[in-house]
């Protein structure tokens, strides 16, 4: 049970507090609901680049690191579709340099030219290292735009193009700042060795003289309806051939979100999974083989990908994928099959919950969904679940019209 | 808003060194059992260690395969079996076999060690190493292995190791695709009997322990006996190659991976804890000399690192980064720039000052919690150490002066020593 305080400023910041005593430590998390899908098209990959800019100095703070490090702490930040997170972890009795910093670079950044141009530099260095230099590493460059046609989860988080980022300006960097980085944008959650009250008073004098700011309205595009099947093949210098396969979903809130969540641990939670006794040990046509839901705000995907064997035909591979969900659509389900991925679900939160800085992330998260007791009840929703629910999601989401393959194919001979 | 309102918080002084002891027992046949209690979730870890690293190896391939094998049947389960008896009852089973050692560990929930404990045993002493499972395990990993040699930074570093360590050393020695051929299940019955007995093993428990946690270890491991058997030592010498730079070429490549270093001393050495704060200062955090010249300062890289790590019987030093072709002389001259000022210019104060809180902040974060007490009390006793190590190490990093940086620069970072590997 991770039982926490809630406050807001009237700034419109929100703080969340669960204290943990066990710890020596305490973790801060500053959540900015800002994502790539809250990019110009032609400016893609600005809040990933955004991130990178916030360790750069703000007004009153040449450097974020220095500080830090000199309270003994240590920190990161990823930028994913919908979201921008900031996290930290700190021996407790240096938590209000914690608040100083955090709160300085919601204030205002310093934005310098120079600091623009190098961080542009090592952001495209990060594209060429994660997505180029990688073997499979564009696949999502080339699934995005295949399944979303309008929406901006077409572009991944690191940007379209290498251009897009090189082309910044200062003014996008200044707009962007001021649109989406107030404290009415975000959400500010502390875990471990801190009281609530003590954090309430910091958050209050650190971030409550920061006037809320005028956002940049939310108007995304709505994905329409998927109505034909899409396919897409790539020929690239790879060592094997390898399967995608991504349906839509429903948003992040929908009822069907724990459903399909435990449907793709069904297929591939652990190697019990039926895609991997199926396909891998069964039938030897995959080496590997993988179902995940995107878990997106807005209506995401559910991903099947796999890399095939030696001399596996790659249609034969694919047929083989849709009799397994095919068999999920037409026969009932063992009690015991699902127990046994819910049992895997508890599981996994409850280790989770083992660190206050996966606590604190996590409430911050569910806080953006508006409703911060889902670290506590999301277990039982998942417990709700039943064999029926799984059955109704399978068939209404496994639709050939609502799917888009990629065929990642190797161009070496014999493969 | 006034700056004057925004005056930097006081910086305080915090504890480092680790308030949570192990408990240390023996079962009943000898096995040595430690025993960290700690954490608010009913939780827990049992690491399983053996000396079965791939230093024993006389082939390669044997100790990874043979450990990654012990969940594909057993002489009660089936492979289907076990992984579904673990993922019905949420257990995560990590094996892992490593240069030294090598395997399991296994998270739970605290009911369920009972459970737990008579899968693991029998996980661990009664695998039957099926031929069909072991058949798909090594094209499995083959084909992990033909994607992993199409990346830059693998290439660079297998080549890494077999330059500093010798390509007749399990530490250096690197895999080929015909190594997949030769293994068989005898050649593994054959490893696991050997390497994966009582007295060859220990067993680090952590988490919020089970009432019953020491008598069930006894249940299911004390009773375990094994006759001691003799080991021909396979007495491969350590021993680097001449040729200190090697560039593997990788045609079509966007950027090249630069893997620098050479082996050292390892954590037994004295000066050990000093050589991991004067590592740090060069490329160990975020702040350090290197990544703020090559990423923050000039935009080269995503990342550079600078590590220092230990081996049973060595240790090496390894700087890493990946960046565009065009500026792979560039980089490189400066990571040697930076070497020689540490081994010439004494570090100012303040520096020191950084990295001696960040490092101890790292300490404090090494002991929270159930997990990271029982990693970190792994990473001490395999090398017959104990947490005092610990406590040397933050001792270090208090007193450190800049003339013990500068000799322990010019001791252990040596530039004509370095091995120079590029891939791209």
């Amino acid at each position: 049970m991770v039982s926490f305080d809630r406050f807001s400023l009237k700034n419109g910041l929100k703080v969340l507090v669960h204290e943990d005593r066990s710890t020596p430590l305490a973790a801060m998390n500053i959540l900015y609901d800002v994502g790539s899908r809250d990019e110009d098209p032609e400016k893609t990959g600005l809040a990933h680049l955004f991130e990178h800019l916030m360790f750069g100095g703000s007004v009153n703070i040449p450097e974020y690191d220095l500080p830090l490090q000199l309270a003994g702490g240590d920190n990161n930040a990823f930028t994913n579709n919908d979201i921008t997170d900031y996290y930290l972890t700190v021996p407790s009795e240096n938590i209000e340099t914690a608040f100083w910093l955090e709160s300085d670079r919601m204030l205002e950044l310093d934005f310098s030219q120079r600091n623009l141009d190098i961080q542009k530099s090592v952001v495209a260095e990060e594209f060429r290292q994660r997505y180029l230099n990688q073997p499979y590493g564009d696949t999502m460059l080339l699934l995005r735009p295949l399944a979303y046609r309008i929406h901006p989860y077409m572009w991944p988080t690191i940007g379209r193009d290498i251009s897009h980022i090189e082309n910044v300006n200062l003014n996008d960097i200044r707009d962007f700042f001021f649109t989406h980085y107030a404290p009415n944008n975000a959400i500010l959650t502390l875990a471990g060795n801190i009281s609530p009250d003590k954090a309430f008073i910091l958050a209050e004098k650190w971030f409550g003289p920061i006037p809320a700011r005028k956002l940049k309205s939310r108007r995304l595009p709505d994905e329409p309806v998927q109505n034909s099947e899409r396919k897409l093949t790539a020929e690239k210098d790879v060592p094997s051939n390898a399967l995608y396969k991504v349906w839509h979903t429903g948003p992040r809130k929908s009822d069907d979100f724990y459903s399909l969540d435990l449907l793709t641990d069904l297929l591939a939670g652990g190697e019990s999974g039926r895609l991997y006794t199926e396909l891998v040990r069964k039938k030897n046509l995959f080496s590997e083989i993988n179902a995940y839901i995107t878990s997106d705000i807005d209506p995401g995907l559910l991903v099947i990908y796999g890399k095939l064997m030696n001399n596996t035909d790659i249609y034969n591979a694919e047929k083989a994928v849709i009799e397994v969900l095919d068999n999920l659509k037409d026969n009932k389900l063992q009690v015991k099959e699902l127990e046994k991925v819910k049992n895997k679900f508890e599981s996994s939160t409850v280790l989770s919950n083992t660190s206050i800085m996966n606590k604190a992330m996590n409430l911050g998260f569910y806080e953006l969904l508006d409703d911060p007791g889902l670290i506590n009840s999301e277990v039982e929703k998942y417990r709700e679940v039943d064999r029926k629910m799984v059955r109704d999601a399978a068939h209404k989401y496994f639709l050939t019209e609502n799917c888009s393959t990629l065929y990642y194919l190797s161009s070496r001979k014999g493969k | 808003m006034k700056t004057s309102a925004r005056t930097q918080p006081t910086l305080f002084p915090f504890e480092s060194r680790i308030m949570t002891g192990v408990e240390s027992l023996h079962l009943d046949n000898g096995i040595p059992v430690f025993l960290i209690e700690a954490g608010t979730e009913d939780v827990m870890r049992i690491e399983y260690i053996f000396k079965a690293g791939m230093v024993r190896e006389y082939l390669p391939l044997l100790a990874t395969s043979t450990n990654l094998m012990l969940t594909e049947g057993s002489q009660n389960h089936s492979a289907e079996e076990i992984n579904r008896i673990l993922d019905y009852y949420g257990i995560f089973l990590n094996p892992a076999a490593e240069k030294d050692i090598a395997g399991i560990t296994v998270y739970f929930l605290s009911k369920q060690t009972e459970r737990v404990l008579g899968l693991t045993e029998e996980i661990l002493f009664k695998p039957v190493f099926p031929g069909k499972e072991l058949d798909l395990l090594l094209r499995k990993r083959l084909r992990w292995y033909q994607v992993n040699r199409e990346k830059v930074q693998n290439l660079a570093m297998d080549q890494f190791f077999e330059s500093v360590f010798g390509s007749h050393h399990p530490y250096g020695r690197q895999v080929a695709e015909k190594d997949f051929k030769q293994i068989t299940p005898s050649l593994l019955k054959d490893f696991h009997s050997k390497y994966y007995r009582p007295e060859n093993m220990a067993i680090i428990v952590s988490g919020k322990l089970h009432g019953q946690t020491v008598n069930l270890l006894n249940r299911y491991f004390g009773k375990l006996r094994s006759k001691k058997i003799f080991i021909e030592d396979t007495a491969n010498i350590i021993g680097g190659v001449k040729e200190k730079h090697m560039h593997i070429s990788k045609p079509g490549s966007v950027q090249a991976a630069i893997r620098i270093g050479s082996s050292t001393i390892n954590k037994t050495d004295p000066d050990y804890p000093g050589l991991k704060f004067m590592n740090s200062l060069l490329g160990g955090y975020f702040g350090s000399r290197l990544m703020k010249n090559l990423r923050e300062e000039k935009g080269l890289t995503y990342g550079i690192h600078s590590a220092v790590s230990s081996f049973e019987l060595s240790g090496f030093k390894l700087i890493s980064t990946d960046v565009a072709n065009k500026n792979i002389q560039k980089t490189i001259d400066e990571i040697y720039r930076e070497i020689r000022l540490l081994q010439t210019v004494p570090v100012a104060t303040e520096e020191i000052k950084v990295v001696r809180n960040y490092m101890s902040g790292e300490l404090v974060r090494m002991f929270d919690g159930p997990f990271a007490l029982a990693e970190s009390f792994k990473a001490v006793w395999e090398y017959g150490l104990d947490y005092s190590y610990y406590d040397r190490l933050a001792d270090k990093i208090k007193t450190i002066s800049p003339d013990e940086i500068i000799r322990l620069a010019q001791t252990y970072f040596r530039i004509d020593d370095l091995y120079e590997i590029i891939a791209g």
